[in-house]
């Protein structure tokens, strides 16, 4: 548990076209370990893109990704899930036909957890969700505030677990649960020092939760900072506000 | 029979490995026709008549079979189409057997055989050549010209948009479908004399057009045509130059090629996932 | 834990009844009971393929063939032993089966079945054109696994291949490997995020089905004395699929019950074959429309109101390990 501050995550200069269409352009992002970080930004900004590209589903087109100074951009999402890098999707997908325990279950087996290792540490997480009592439901009978909890604490049971990539875990989700989620999110990182970026719409949340905030417009970083810092920044205002 | 298949799967992502059935019942239908009722002069009414039964048939099916699996009862979709589809090409071909006969009925020929210069040229597949091309013709004219063709253009490719532009999505499914079913009955129908009409008689179309399919590319109309041509190109080539017996090969061997250089066939269009 | 003893109880009893069955059995029914244990093999490994790990194959029956051709033409061919014939076969199998599982890899549910159908009529079709070399529609005589046309060992060889295929596949489906499978069927792309590697398992259960069927296809083929090319035919595949649905299509006992049930029916409709194939289909439309878990659902829902009364507690479907 060391309290120096070193960059987890390094990415330079990521370009990621789709066509025609440049969603991603030339965007640059440190991440420090430790922190919580807000990534947010008006629709089709390419937030879930950068996510997409972090962890390897689509391929970048140019720049880096270095992940502990280590090259990650290229290899295949499973590896990149191996070296501690876990996200939700905004979409919750969890694995329907499978049960919550069996969910959960799954990202420590890929570990070559034991089984009897990965059910205990699921049935712990389960209750520090408060969903022990959903653990043999299949996820399909869950509503949709439960699936992104179920979602959220599945990526937990990573081991190695150093970034945690939320993509709108708090959408749509009832204020119970983002209770939980929200306090979920601080215990892990102020206990695990687990590093998060969270992209949000709710900026209140955000402020809250956020040490640092990065702006996404069309693809292109136009600021980065503090809350205070960002709200006022004019690009910012306008890019919510125009369009 | 490609259009029919690809047209189906355009607007509704479904392979209806049953098409050859359709083929089939059209087959029947018109030999039907043609011997108890109309003789074989209005042999291009019959086709319709096919068609048009077809058309009905396909649009019952899809209401009871497919259609559930849009309105949220049924979970694996793609499972659930294919296993149904497959289950109902057996389901008419049994049907055929028992109703019919396992016999082999030979329809009166369309047209007397003729010549064309010094080629021998079979009436039947002439008339089941221009048919093809009539009704591709009108197909094309009804899919660029009018606006319910526009309509499942627009379907194929985006169908929540669809509804938000006050289009009956589902609707449209059957309609859909019929018209694919349609399409293969009318097949049927066309070349009941050259194939002949027995309950089995809809597995070489189907297997042809399939492989059509898969070469062209799912959910591609043009690819249709390029690929059926192709198919026929390399057929014949082989068949001439290779070996006349494995004639059936070169069209899987063009297909495997195809494959792997281009797994989606040459026109499909892969399927993004997140 | 009770219901896992109950499994095996039934498990066993069934498993004593098919041993001692033969005595109480005439030959013909003795050949039947063996062929339906091929089928069993089938059914129970085309489910890992289709049911769990979501890849619809429709070219399981080919492995088969490819399976009992291989190890008779080398045979014929090279004159070498029963054995080195069979083995090289099955490796030759595996081969393929990677192959194509590669091939697929990249492949959704349509394509996927779209490919292998392909690959199903190539080989189907090869083998009718190339009959100088295969013996084409005529068939191919193949040496007898025991030098004998009595039915009784073999229906002991099939029976305990169907019973290792049905503990293998179900020792796969209980081990993490189980759960990768059922993750990649869920959701690919939500897997891969969560450290599975899609690539080397999705070719992984291709592999294994396919081994089995192929190892299936050479017994069957050193079995019956005579292979052809109709069993490549499509119809052989949907027969495997009839199995696996009706029985039910994501348990460990449904394709063993299904393929059970259905080659019974299938034997006593004998004198109808299309009014049975009609009423096969029927029931596979109906239970894929309105019920679908085939017979294991229904067993399970029974089970379910007998032990606990009429609370109606939804449990997962994988609860009961069979």
């Amino acid at each position: 548990m060391n309290s120096e501050r070193h960059p987890l995550l390094t990415i330079e200069n990521l370009v990621k076209d789709f066509g025609g269409l440049r969603a991603v352009n030339n965007v640059s992002l440190n991440l420090t370990e430790g922190e919580i970080h807000g990534l947010i930004g008006p629709n089709g900004s390419g937030k879930t893109t950068m996510i997409n590209l972090v962890t390897g589903i689509y391929k970048i087109d140019h720049g880096a990704i270095y992940f502990f100074g280590n090259r990650i951009d290229g290899l295949q999402p499973n590896i990149i899930a191996g070296k501690g890098i876990m996200r939700t999707f905004q979409i919750s997908r969890v694995f329907k036909d499978m049960t919550v325990l069996e969910n959960m279950m799954v990202p420590a087996l890929s570990q070559k957890q034991s089984m009897a290792e990965a059910r205990k540490r699921s049935e712990e997480l389960l209750e520090f969700a408060l969903l022990t009592r959903l653990k043999d439901e299949p996820a399909k009978n869950l509503s949709g505030g439960q699936n992104m909890l179920l979602q959220i604490v599945r990526g937990f049971m990573n081991k190695d677990l150093r970034l945690y990539l939320l993509d709108e875990p708090f959408a749509g989700v009832h204020q119970v649960i983002k209770g939980v989620i929200l306090r979920t999110i601080k215990k892990m990182n102020e206990e695990k020092g687990i590093t998060f970026m969270v992209v949000s719409h709710e900026l209140t949340t955000i402020q809250y939760l956020c040490h640092q905030i990065s702006v996404l417009h069309r693809g292109e970083m136009i600021a980065q900072g503090t809350m205070e810092a960002v709200a006022n920044d004019p690009q910012v205002i306008d890019a919510y506000l125009g369009g | 029979m490609s259009l029919g298949v690809n047209f189906i799967y355009g607007i509704m992502k479904v392979i209806n490995w049953a098409m050859g059935e359709f083929f089939m019942v059209g087959a029947y239908v018109q030999y039907l026709l043609i011997v108890l009722f109309l003789g074989v002069r209005y042999w291009y009414i019959g086709v319709f008549i096919a068609a048009l039964s077809t058309f009905f048939l396909g649009a019952f099916v899809q209401k009871i079979l497919i259609k559930p699996m849009f309105i949220g009862i049924i979970e694996e979709k793609t499972e659930y189409a294919t296993i149904v589809t497959i289950a109902l090409a057996i389901l008419f071909r049994n049907l055929a057997i028992l109703i019919g006969g396992p016999y082999i009925y030979t329809p009166p020929d369309y047209a007397p055989p003729t010549h064309i210069g010094p080629l021998p040229l079979s009436g039947n597949n002439f008339i089941a050549f221009i048919g093809t091309i009539v009704i591709l013709a009108f197909f094309f004219y009804f899919l660029k010209k009018t606006w319910i063709g526009k309509a499942f253009q627009a379907v194929s490719q985006n169908r929540t948009g669809v509804l938000t532009a006050g289009i009956d999505v589902l609707k449209f499914d059957t309609i859909a479908f019929g018209i694919g079913t349609a399409l293969a009955g009318a097949g049927g129908a066309l070349l009941a004399p050259v194939l002949l009409v027995y309950p089995l008689c809809g597995v070489i179309p189907t297997v042809r057009g399939f492989e059509i399919i898969v070469i062209g590319g799912l959910g591609s109309i043009p690819g249709v045509f390029i690929a059926g041509l192709s198919l026929g190109i390399a057929e014949s080539l082989g068949a001439a130059f290779i070996n006349p017996s494995f004639i059936d090969i070169y069209g899987f061997g063009l297909l495997m090629l195809i494959l792997l250089i281009k797994p989606y066939g040459l026109f499909g269009k892969p399927e993004r996932s997140v | 834990m009770v219901k896992v003893k109950l499994t095996y109880l039934v498990s066993t009893l069934f498993l004593l009844i098919a041993l001692v069955l033969p005595i109480f059995l005439t030959d013909y029914w003795i050949y039947a009971l063996t062929i339906t244990y091929y089928y069993v093999v089938m059914a129970v490994t085309w489910n890992l393929l289709g049911g769990y790990t979501g890849q619809f194959s429709l070219s399981h029956h080919t492995f088969a063939v490819i399976g009992s051709y291989t190890s008779a033409l080398l045979i014929i061919q090279t004159g070498m032993p029963l054995w080195t014939g069979m083995l090289s076969s099955w490796i030759f199998n595996a081969i393929i089966s990677v192959l194509l599982g590669i091939l697929c890899l990249r492949m959704r549910g349509i394509y996927l079945a779209l490919t292998t159908w392909a690959f199903a009529e190539i080989v189907k079709t090869y083998i009718r054109m190339d009959f100088e070399f295969t013996g084409g529609d005529r068939g191919l005589k193949t040496a007898l696994f025991f030098k004998t046309i009595n039915p009784l060992p073999y229906y002991y060889l099939f029976l305990g291949f169907a019973v290792l295929t049905i503990i293998v596949i179900a020792l796969i489906m209980h081990s993490r490997i189980g759960y990768y499978l059922r993750a990649i069927r869920n959701d690919e792309v939500a897997a891969q995020t969560m450290g599975v590697n899609i690539v080397r398992w999705k070719v992984f259960a291709f592999m294994a089905a396919s081994v089995f069927a192929s190892i299936a296809g050479t017994l069957y083929g050193h079995f019956t004395g005579l292979i052809s090319p109709v069993s490549g035919e499509f119809y052989e595949m949907a027969l495997i699929i009839i199995f696996v649905v009706i029985g039910g299509m994501r348990s460990q006992a449904g394709p063993v019950v299904g393929a059970v049930s259905v080659r019974f029916l299938a034997e006593i409709l004998k004198k109808w074959p299309e009014v049975r194939m009609v009423i096969l289909a029927a029931v596979v439309i109906l239970i894929m429309r309105f019920f679908n878990g085939g017979i294991m659902e229904f067993v399970r829902r029974v089970v379910q109101r007998a032990k606990r009364g009429e609370r109606r507690e939804p449990v997962s479907a994988y609860e009961r390990k069979e």
